[in-house]
This record gives structure tokens, C-alpha cells and sequence, in this order.
């Protein structure tokens, strides 16, 4: 991490060139990782990497340049590198002095993960190892990860902000196999937030490993799933996999400047059934996706999106923000130094309503219960969603039936929003890594129970 | 210190401080990247980047441990890590490291022309693939961004069996990302390659596919589920070759997650499917002399005439099965321990034209871009994808289809493998004809 005054002058550097806005991202990262597979603690691994991202923006073009020679020349090489880079004369752009800013959100962490002996992670990781194993005989393997990493930062940028934040993550990850004749089937769990090592609560891991060793082992008997469009209700604890594809990306402001979201132009208009309500919040007490401040400075913000069914707000770099005048939102992120910021999201959620989820089966004829999701993705210019489906059964006069696996849901943003037809009073985190650009950040994503009308089920089955 | 000298003093070090055994990697390289919207510069950016990992044995007990400064004082301290994580570690027999290799596969992996070319051609050259793609079509009413990339890097590998390895490679490549609209229906369509010498990237081909891609796509229409034989062009193909990929490593066959465990020397798909992987293949993307601990590539066939000959791996899971190592432990980063993975993997083309391929299929599904491939499960080998393509009737590519999943077990996909296009093609480290399968279920209205 650098002074004010070294700040200062990479700054005045890299505005040489006739760039408008100038910032420099420093990161130090410390990260520590067990795995254990076949009954063994196979990894245990530890790093220390750092380095500096130099962004210059000229009008709507960037200039970025990063480097992990830290050195004081090295960097000023980088910023003049960027600022030749972004040149179309000099603008006369000076510097403002930096002033520290002090964070609107404070995150509690009570065990650091480098005040924890390593004997301890490793013991969390053995003991979710052999809690899955004993839970039935099919079970063929299990591995079972835990990482730790601490993040650093420091923004300085030419209009004068100067910001330090520390991320502390945790994640506790269970992948469970399970075999019987010739079929495989897979159980899985992940717990993470911006925290520290009290992510892993005593039983924690054991609840954990045995939720995804059931799952393994319920979905080898389960049928195939059926093929065709039905209504599907979504459990809470599913994990808003959904929401986050389908409308979370195409809400990110660069896509909609660009033209390229199924959301542009509609600010202000109904994109969704009065039910909804659409929440992005880096503010959230110790989720995966919350922090003090993004990766270009800016506090961490409650926005909503969606009001009522109304779209209110997307989600803003500093880039995009400039060029719409729109205030910051915080959503201005990146996976490392080796990356620019663009426009993300970090905890996302479906607001809850006033039914009761056990209500909502109930009145559900027939359809699809899906009761964990996994990954999706989506096609923000069409709005063409997919999200995988790990765990799920049917529904048959407002019971639920019996298990089915292997299948993905697929849908149309706009038109599956307008379609939720009952929200739950319930809300279920789930923790991803959201990737875009070839950026991974981590995420958490939720929902209430929800039913939506109608949605393709691509199953094998009939 | 240079790369080669550093990986040599810490794998001295490591033995100093303790360890049996001590191994390092060093990569270090050197990126650009511009991309242009309209005709205009939208980013640039330039990085580079280094740095160490290091693998330390104590006993049987093995630790890794990496940073990001290539100065002693770290160095020395990431040594120390390793040594210390390698105690919390279980032991295994089988934890070893290679020793130096006889002779290596001659490549010509680094092109200078790429160093040299000045920033202002590569401009020209993302701006050249733009505009290719708007040439190509006027439905064509705007790109998300065209752009251009190169990386430069050099990677050394030393260990104390005395094996001594560093090598120098580059690679460039160009993609872009175009919107086509008629009436008021609007899609979407890429194009994208990625090719070891400057010479050979040909922005014209890739803004035309790009445009092809999402022109096909106007006006798609829904169909009714059913289930109908299906029809990949290569760049499809190689997606559903990645689920296969896991599959083949001796690791995932070891540890029971593999659907190919026990399958050794039986019939595993279609008697015309030959598979091989080759880390010594001219002009491939990810041909490199040694692997990532340094044992040599090879060219390795793992499917001939549908049968499966051997799975891939590193000197663990070699050592564990009491064969030699087929060269493929992967290491992306140096922030991570040689894991297993493909090289070049590809199938061997059939004969057929793609009017050969099509033909007697009365009812089928030409598929030309797939959604949520990364859901697939590689262990079971469950995909269940979103698609879109174009519905074949009577052996003829008729409309387009969008919004429906296409679903099924990967194992099965590649037993019903019908005939071979003459059309091999890779997409990065993938490689394949056009497929044709027999039927899958296609989920629809």
C-alpha cells in the first residue's frame, strides 16, 4: 500500500496523458485452503499475491494497466503506460488531494481466519468428511473444501477519494458421490460470507455434510424429470440462482447502455407481476457478496430494483454512472487487480410477500417443487435464461411426490417476472460465484417460495 | 534473479529448510487486450504478471504454498508455508515428483510477431472484425464489443530429482459479440479464435461467424417436445467434449467420480469415435513441450474404434496405478498444485459432408448454441441444456428454434454417435467434426 503522497503523484502520472479520471487499485491477498478426498487430507495450501491496477478513463474509453511488481518505479511505469495509452491531449486534469473516507458499513468478524490454527480448519474439514461417509453405504466419495482469504485494498482516485478495505471470506464447501449399479449421483453444499472462521459454528459441518450425503443418496431413486412446460414452485432454500439470471444481469448498467439488456428503456414501466419486488444490497450483515466499499470505492448501497413490479434502478459502475449522470450504486466491482470494475451485483433477493409457503404448495395442482438449484445462465439481449435444478420433486394435488433429477429450467426474464404468481413470507441464501467478462466475484442470491405459472422443464422423462 | 535461476535456488532452499523433496514453478507473461465498439477504442489494457509455486515433500507428506513476489525474503517464506502445510497433510506413498526428462517434443510455441506488431495494427485488427461482421450482414444492427488479445509467457520448472525445465510460448486471439434484429425480434450471435501465430488470425472469418451465428436466429420459433436425432456443427461439439473431459482423469477414475471408472479395454461409445488428446499437436493452443511438473507431453489416444484405451495422468495418479505419466498435469496459475486435464483434445474426423450428415434425418434439431453447459454434471454425466438451432425436416436445415432444453447422459450422447463430419475444428483447447447423434429428448412447448 502506498502514501498519500506517492498516491498523488501515480495519479498526476497517469493523467498525463489527457485521461479525465484517474484510480489505482492496490491488492494484497493472503488465502488458505484444506481439501480432503478419499478419506485423506490431500491439500493444504497457502498464498500471499498482490498487485496494482491503474485505470485512466478519457470520455467513455478506458485505459487499464496492472502489475504485480510493486515497486514505486514499477507502478509509475504502469501509470504512464496507461495514461499514453488513454491519450488524446492533455486535459489540464489535476488531482485533488486525497481525502480518506471512512466506511457507512462496518462488517464484525470474530475469529480472523490467521488467529485460527490450522489444525482447526482441518478438523472441520474431517469431520464433515466422515459425517457424509456414515450416512449411507452408497456413498462413494466425498470431498470436502475450506478456504479463507483476506483481501486488502486500497482506492485513491483523482477526485480525491482515498478508501482502505478489508475482506475476510469464508467457505465451506461439501461435494458427495454416490453410487448404485451403474448410476452416479452428486450432493452438494456451500456456506460462505464475509466472515470469519464462526461461519463454522459447532455442527455446522456436520449439518452441512449430511444435508448433501441425503441429496446424493435421495436423488439415485429418483425418476428421471419430466420434459415440457409446467408451473414451478421454488422453495426458499433453493437459493435465487432465478432472480440473479433472470433479471439480475440484464439490470447491470453496461449491458443496458449498450442496448444489449431486455431491460432497456423500461425505467419506470412494469417489467414484473405487482408481487415483486427486486433488492441488490452490499450492506447485507456478513453475506458472500456484501463489503464496505466496491472495488472502485464507492460505499457499498440498498438498491432497488424492482418495486411493486416496477423497475426502479439498475446497477452502476463509476463508468456507467458517468456516462447515464446517475448517482453511484456500489456496484462497481472486479475479481482482482488484474481486472477493470464493471457493474455487478452482490447480494440479490426477491422481497418477501404475504403467503405462506406451505399455503403455496397447497394450491399448487400439479407442477414442479424445486427444492435446490444449481448454476444458470443467461442471455441478457434476449433475456433467455437457464438454471440447473439438483434437487426437485413433483407436485401432485397440492402434495409433494416423488423425487426427480437431471433437470434445467428454462425461461424468458421478463415474461418468467411477470408470471410469479405467489410470494412466500420465507427468504433462502444461496452463495455462488457469479461470472461475466471472464471476472468471477463471489455472490449470494435469495428468494422467498415462489410459484411462477409456467417454465420449460428439460427433463428426460415424460 | 531470472525465472530459471529463482526456481533452481528455491527448490535448493527447500531442501535446506527441510523438505525431501522440493519442487518450483515460475510463470511469469505479459498481456494486451484492446476492444473497440463502433469503430471506437472502448478499452485497453496491458499487465503483467509472475509469479512462484512451490511444492514441498516431507516424508510422504506434501504441502504447497505460493506468492506473488519473486524476491528471496518471500520466496523463502512460502517455503516455510509449504513445509509447515505439508505436516498437516496425510501421507501417501504416491506423492512424488518426476525426474528430468529424456528429450522433449520440439514445438515453436512463441511467434515474435506478436511482441512486435505495434498497438495501433492490433487496433486495426479488432476494429477489422467489426467490421466483417456488420459487412456480412445489414440485419446486423450492433456489436456488444469486438476485440484483440495476446499474452506472452514463460514458464520454469525445477525440482530436486534435478529436473530443470523453462520454456517461452505467446499465443493471440480475437472475438466479438453482434446483435442482429429484424422486425422486433433480436438475437444474438459470437465469433471467436484464438491461434498461436499472429499470421494466422483471420478477423474476416471470425466477424462473419459471429453474424451468421445470430442472423440464423431471427424469427425462431418454439417446438413441441420430442425426440429427434441432433446435429452439432464443431463448435457445439467441443462444448459437449468439455463434460466428457473429467470423465477421462485418472484421478476422477481413482476416487470413484469418474463414469468411466472400470471401464478400461470396454466399449464406451460408438465404434466410429476415436479420441485423442495431443500436447505435442502443431499450432495447438495448448501444446507445450512438458506439462505442468515437467514430465514431457505426448499424444495420447484414449477412444479408438469406440473402445477406451487409457485415462490421462500426472506423476501421483500414475505412481498410484503403477504406469508412466501421459503428461497431462494441468497448471493454469502458479497459485495452484498440478492438477489432471486435457491438452488438445479432439475427435478424428469422419467423411461426411454436412449434406451426408443431414440426410434421411426426417425430424431433427441442428444445434447452434447451447445455454448452461457449466451445469452439466461431469460426475454423472447428467446435462440438461438451453438451445437453440435450426430444425431439420427431410435432410434440409429449415427454421430456427429457440427456447427449448435439450437433455440426456453424456455416456449415452457419445454411444449414439452416427456419423463423422470431414469438418474438424478446434475451439481452444477442444477439437471436433459435426456430429450426428441419434435421438435426444427435446423439451418445448
Amino acid at each position: 500500500m502506498y502514501t498519500e503522497g506517492e498516491l498523488q503523484e501515480i495519479l498526476a502520472i497517469a493523467l498525463q496523458g489527457g485521461g479525465d479520471y484517474a484510480d489505482i487499485f492496490t491488492e494484497e491477498k493472503v488465502s488458505n485452503s484444506v481439501v480432503c478426498e478419499d478419506d485423506l487430507i490431500e491439500r493444504v495450501n497457502s498464498g500471499l499475491e498482490a498487485g496494482v491496477g491503474i485505470r485512466v478513463l478519457s470520455g467513455s474509453s478506458t485505459a487499464y494497466t496492472y502489475t504485480n511488481d510493486l515497486s514505486l518505479p514499477a507502478v509509475k511505469k504502469a501509470a504512464h503506460v496507461a495514461s499514453k495509452a488513454a491519450a488524446d491531449g492533455d486535459k489540464g486534469v489535476t488531482v485533488i488531494d486525497l481525502c480518506p473516507r471512512k466506511p457507512g458499513t462496518e462488517f464484525k468478524i470474530l475469529r480472523r481466519p490467521e488467529d485460527v490454527p490450522i489444525d482447526e480448519k482441518v478438523e472441520a474439514v474431517i469431520r464433515g468428511n466422515k459425517t457424509a461417509r456414515a450416512v449411507d453405504e452408497r456413498i462413494v466419495q466425498v470431498i470436502v473444501s475450506y478456504g479463507d482469504v483476506r483481501q486488502r485494498i486500497q482506492v485513491a482516485n483523482s477526485s480525491g477519494a482515498l478508501i482502505r478495505d478489508e475482506r475476510i471470506r469464508t467457505r465451506f464447501v461439501i461435494h458427495v458421490v454416490a453410487q448404485e449399479g451403474g448410476v452416479i449421483q452428486t450432493g452438494y453444499e456451500a456456506l460462505g460470507g464475509l466472515t470469519g472462521f464462526e461461519l463454522l459454528t459447532a455442527g455446522e459441518p456436520e449439518r452441512l455434510a449430511e444435508m448433501a450425503a441425503k441429496q446424493a443418496v435421495l436423488m439415485l431413486g429418483a425418476k428421471p424429470a419430466p420434459s415440457g412446460r409446467m408451473p414451478v414452485v421454488m422453495a426458499a432454500e433453493a437459493g435465487g440462482t432465478m432472480v440473479h439470471e433472470a433479471c439480475g444481469h440484464g439490470l447491470e448498467a453496461d449491458l443496458v447502455q449498450k442496448e444489449l439488456s431486455v431491460y432497456t428503456d423500461k425505467l419506470n414501466k412494469r417489467v414484473a407481476a405487482e408481487v415483486v419486488t427486486i433488492i441488490d444490497d452490499g450492506t447485507l450483515a456478513n453475506k458472500y457478496g456484501s463489503f464496505s466499499f466496491d472495488d472502485e470505492g464507492t460505499p457499498a448501497g440498498r438498491n432497488v430494483l424492482i418495486k411493486d413490479g416496477v423497475l426502479t434502478s439498475y446497477m452502476y459502475d463509476r463508468l456507467t454512472a458517468r456516462q447515464d449522470g446517475h448517482p453511484l450504486t456500489g456496484n462497481g466491482r472486479r475479481q482482482s487487480y488484474a481486472y477493470r470494475p464493471i457493474p455487478r451485483m452482490t447480494n440479490t433477493y426477491i422481497a418477501p410477500g404475504n403467503t405462506e409457503p406451505e399455503e403455496i404448495i397447497a394450491q399448487t395442482e400439479k407442477g414442479l417443487l424445486v427444492k435446490k438449484m444449481g448454476g444458470g445462465q443467461v442471455n441478457p439481449t434476449t433475456g433467455d435464461f437457464v438454471f440447473d435444478v439438483s434437487e426437485a420433486y413433483l407436485i401432485a394435488h397440492g402434495k409433494i411426490t416423488i423425487p426427480v433429477r437431471g433437470a434445467t429450467l428454462t425461461g424468458n426474464g421478463p415474461k418468467a417476472l411477470e408470471e410469479i404468481e405467489l410470494v412466500g413470507s420465507d427468504l433462502g441464501f444461496a452463495i455462488g460465484t457469479c461470472g461475466k467478462e471472464g471476472q468471477g466475484v463471489p455472490v449470494s442470491d435469495a428468494q422467498p417460495t415462489i410459484l411462477i405459472k409456467q417454465l420449460i422443464v428439460g427433463g428426460t422423462g415424460p | 534473479m531470472k525465472n530459471k535461476e529463482l526456481a533452481h535456488w528455491a527448490v535448493t532452499r527447500g531442501r535446506e529448510q527441510g523438505a525431501r523433496q522440493s519442487e518450483a514453478y515460475v510463470l511469469n507473461h505479459k498481456s494486451f487486450s484492446v476492444r473497440i465498439r463502433r469503430g471506437e477504442v472502448e478499452s485497453i489494457e496491458q499487465a503483467q504478471e509472475q509469479g512462484l509455486g512451490i511444492r514441498a515433500l516431507v516424508g510422504e507428506q506434501m504441502g504447497f504454498a505460493y506468492t506473488s513476489f519473486l524476491e528471496k525474503g518471500p520466496v523463502e517464506e512460502a517455503i516455510s508455508r509449504a513445509i509447515a502445510n505439508a505436516g498437516k497433510t496425510s501421507a501417501d506413498r504416491n506423492n512424488i515428483l518426476p525426474g528430468p526428462p529424456s528429450g522433449l517434443p520440439e514445438l515453436k510455441l512463441y511467434d515474435p510477431t506478436i511482441v512486435e506488431t505495434p498497438v495501433e495494427e492490433k487496433i486495426r485488427l479488432a476494429a477489422a472484425i467489426e467490421e466483417a461482421a456488420f459487412a456480412a450482414d445489414p440485419r446486423v444492427i450492433k456489436t456488444e464489443r469486438a476485440t484483440y488479445g495476446d499474452t506472452v509467457y514463460e514458464v520454469a520448472i525445477a525440482n530436486s530429482r534435478g529436473l530443470d525445465v523453462n520454456y517461452k510460448g505467446s499465443f493471440c486471439g480475437g472475438s466479438v459479440w453482434v446483435v442482429a434484429k429484424e422486425n422486433d425480434d433480436t438475437q444474438t450471435g459470437s465469433g471467436m479464435d484464438y491461434v498461436l501465430n499472429f499470421a494466422d488470425l483471420k478477423p474476416e472469418s471470425i466477424g462473419q461467424e459471429a453474424t451468421e451465428e445470430a442472423v440464423a436466429m431471427l424469427g425462431a420459433k418454439r417446438v413441441s417436445s420430442q425426440r429427434v436425432p441432433i446435429v452439432m456443427p464443431p463448435r457445439v461439439a467441443t462444448q459437449f467434449l468439455g463434460v466428457l473431459a473429467p470423465a477421462l482423469s485418472g484421478e476422477a477414475v481413482q476416487k470413484g467420480r469418474s463414469l468411466l471408472a472400470g471401464k478400461l479395454g470396454k466399449v464406451v461409445a460408438s465404434d466410429i469415435v476415436t479420441l485423442i488428446d495431443d500436447g505435442t499437436l502443431s499450432q495447438g493452443l495448448n501444446s507445450s513441450p512438458v506439462d505442468g511438473e515437467g514430465v514431457p507431453t505426448d499424444r495420447t489416444v484414449l477412444i479408438e474404434g469406440g473402445r477406451l484405451q487409457t485415462y490421462l495422468h500426472n506423476t501421483y495418479t500414475a505412481a498410484k496405478d503403477g504406469i508412466i505419466s501421459t503428461g497431462n498435469a494441468s497448471r493454469p496459475s502458479y497459485r495452484g498444485t498440478p492438477e489432471i486435464g486435457p491438452s488438445n483434445l479432439y475427435l478424428e474426423s469422419g467423411g461426411s459432408s454436412q449434406g451426408e450428415l443431414l440426410q434421411d434425418i426426417s425430424q431433427g434439431f441442428y444445434l447452434l448454441e447451447v445455454l448452461g453447459m457449466h451445469t452439466a454434471n461431469p460426475i454423472s454425466g447428467d446435462f440438461s441444456v438451453g438451445a437453440a438451432g435450426l430444425w431439420i425436416e427431410k435432410g434440409e436445415l429449415t427454421y430456427p428454434v429457440r427456447g427449448v432444453a435439450v437433455a440426456g447422459n453424456i455416456l449415452k450422447l457419445f454411444r449414439g454417435v452416427e456419423a463423422l463430419g470431414n469438418d474438424l475444428r478446434f475451439y481452444l483447447g477442444y477439437g471436433s467434426p459435426s456430429i450426428r447423434f441419434s435421438p435426444l429428448t427435446v423439451s418445448g412447448e
